[in-house]
């Protein structure tokens, strides 16, 4: 999978293309929408991580450009505005998805991740982790060809534990994934530990090893490792 | 009071006082006049008598009599004496006060030889009379005056002082959020318009400050996000690495909080800089009841956490709203419930096309509840409560003009938002 990020603060995007890269997708960098523009047209990407304020352009003209050039390139916009205008704006003129700064990379990816399903499988996609296979269509879990009967909230857990596997996930990334950007309950992190536990034992009792590590005051990871 | 009334009440005090001065002094005035015409006019009449005497004319009223001896000792010379006297015309069986004061002049003197006392006397006017007289002219010129005084003020001040009112309602009306500039009235009198000129330059001051000041604290976010964003992702990085040790971890634990609580910090206030800058505008058809069952379902771990009882009464209410907004206020109001909820609570949520309202069990709050929707006043000693969750209600509110209200009975939190 090939990634264009569009991103005029470097740092962030070599933080961005780190976590990525080590995720197995070959990532470009442009910083600015002329640089962003050249590669554009010049090759084929999967996705685009578009920022939308650069200093020579605004990201949204570029969205044009890249809808022109290829359809199927997913489009994830990152705006430090969380502005609605910029947001209806830019999925009016086809993007797929849109993350404000400031965002956990685990988040990103995750999102990231789920464009390429959309777009790239129209979601027939079966994502596997050894022998827990996940069917992101029917929202259904099997492991060792089992069904497992998860909730809501166990079977977003483990959607973002497998997109991020082998990452060390804080609290705070999982809680606000299950529960939105809005969430300000310390208990939060309680619960994760109750939905880890359930998620523990489901997954363990039809035969798969323990995957997930408990990070001491960190968070957890997912690992075969 | 009014300015009309204040000036009317300060007329109407210094014409009393001027009138009864002025009556006063009249009084004396026109009984000093009075009395020097009388005192003439007897004298003319005890010329007369004299020629009487002199000539022989027949006496009618008037008294010329020989001096007794007593009083040819006492007045040797030509005397004359000028005095009031009190002459009794008593009516026989009418029994009233029939004295009447008469200025009276008794002239000693000799004619023909012999001595005479000439008494000549002309009644006065009563005083009693007099007063009354001056009183009662003085009472109907003052209400006469007082009558012209206050038709002049309350019409002719009221059109003069009309375009002060229209104005000062206006600017009673007027709010630093309105995007406008002030309309007044204009005026032909030149203070009322130096007054228009001085409010219009200090509302626009007004305005562009706080225009200002918004978007300075929306840019200050806004500039923060990158920082934060870079912070974050670096420290998330840093996590992953299998380097560092268990101390090490601990010390990027605490930065990563400490940047996720200023993050979150900064994208609420963010929220509220947009909210207040009318960065929602769009509206839709938000269906109330859907969007309350959303939040209930996405905070359930947290209810069943505290074994709090939920109840609803949700009428199928679809309002006229922005969607980010509506969605933002629901959760905060839910979220609000539940943390300042006591274990094995209960919350009641009722939404009607008319109001909405969330009540809750909870401890009494320890400061003052006209505080509750400002900025960063925390109700609860939470420490993880920014305390803004409150302050965006009332934001969302105050843009679309709904009215949020809070109440505490019977141990019960009330919050509700009349539409």
């Amino acid at each position: 999978m090939k990634i264009l990020i569009v991103e005029d603060e470097e740092e962030l995007l070599n933080s961005i293309a780190s976590y990525l890269k080590s995720e197995d997708f070959i990532c470009e960098k442009a910083t600015s929408y002329f640089e962003a523009e050249d590669k554009i047209v010049s090759f084929n990407y999967d996705i685009i991580i578009l920022d939308i304020g650069l200093p020579d352009g605004s990201g949204l003209d570029l969205l044009t450009v890249i809808k022109k050039q290829s359809a199927l390139t997913g489009v994830l916009i990152v705006s430090a505005k969380n502005s609605l205008d910029d947001k209806l704006a830019g999925l009016d003129l086809g993007a797929d998805d849109y993350i404000t700064k400031p965002f956990h990379l685990a988040e990103l990816n995750s999102r990231v991740n789920s464009l390429i399903r959309r777009r790239q499988f129209k979601g027939d996609e079966v994502i596997k982790f050894n022998e827990i296979h996940v069917n992101p269509n029917s929202k259904t879990v099997t492991v060792n060809e089992q069904p497992v009967e998860l909730t809501k909230k166990e079977y977003n857990l483990l959607l973002y534990f497998i997109t991020n596997k082998d990452k060390v996930l804080t609290k705070e990334s999982i809680a606000e994934h299950l529960w939105g950007d809005d969430i300000e309950m310390a208990d939060s992190f309680d619960f994760i530990y109750t939905h880890m536990g359930n998620l523990r034992k489901k997954i363990k009792k039809l035969g798969a090893p323990n995957y997930l590590r408990t990070m001491y005051g960190l968070g957890y990871k997912f690992t075969d490792k | 009071m009014k300015l009309i009334y204040k000036t009317a009440r300060t007329y109407l005090i210094m014409s009393v006082i001027i009138f009864i001065t002025a009556g006063v002094m009249l009084f004396f005035v026109l009984t000093e006049v009075m009395n020097r015409q009388l005192e003439e006019k007897l004298y003319y009449n005890k010329e007369v008598v004299e020629k009487i005497v002199k000539y022989d004319y027949p006496l009618t009223t008037l008294e010329a009599e020989k001096m007794t001896p007593q009083e040819r000792i006492k007045y040797p010379r030509d005397t004359i004496i000028i005095k009031d006297t009190l002459i009794s015309h008593a009516i026989e069986g009418v029994d009233i006060d029939q004295f009447e004061k008469y200025r009276q002049l008794t002239a000693y003197e000799t004619l023909q030889g012999q001595r005479w006392r000439i008494v000549t006397r002309n009644s006065l006017v009563r005083n009693k009379d007099f007063i009354w007289v001056i009183t009662w002219t003085t009472v109907v010129i003052l209400l006469l005056l007082l009558t012209s005084l206050w038709i002049l003020n309350t019409r002719i001040a009221k059109k003069l002082w009309k375009p002060f009112y229209t104005n000062l309602n206006r600017l009673k009306n007027f709010s630093v959020q309105d995007q406008n500039p002030i309309d007044l009235e204009e005026s032909s009198i030149e203070e009322f318009s130096q007054l228009n000129e001085s409010i219009l330059s200090l509302t626009q001051k007004l305005q562009s400050d706080y225009n200002s000041l918004k978007e300075f604290s929306e840019n200050a976010s806004h500039e923060m996000q990158t920082p934060l964003a870079i912070m974050q992702s670096k420290i998330e990085l840093l996590l992953q690495s299998p380097m560092i040790s268990q101390e090490q971890t601990q010390q990027l634990r605490s930065i990563y909080q400490a940047g996720n609580r200023l993050s979150k910090l900064n994208k609420t206030l963010l929220l509220l800089a947009k909210v207040e800058n009318q960065q929602f505008s769009i509206k839709e058809q938000v269906d109330m009841k859907a969007l309350i069952q959303k939040h209930l379902e996405n905070y359930e771990d947290f209810i069943l956490n505290k074994n709090i009882t939920v109840h609803t009464a949700l009428d199928d209410t679809k309002i006229q709203a922005n969607a980010i907004l509506a969605d933002t206020l629901l959760s905060n109001l839910l979220s609000n419930a539940i943390k300042h909820n006591v274990q094995n609570g209960t919350i009641t949520i009722t939404l009607t096309d008319k109001f909405l309202e969330f009540s809750n069990t909870g401890n009494a709050l320890t400061q003052d509840p006209v505080n509750l929707f400002n900025r960063f006043k925390k109700a609860s000693t939470l420490k993880e409560s920014l305390g803004l969750g409150l302050a965006i209600v009332k934001q969302i509110c105050d843009v679309n003009k709904w009215h949020p209200n809070y109440t505490y009975k019977d141990k019960l939190h009330k919050i509700s938002i009349l539409f």
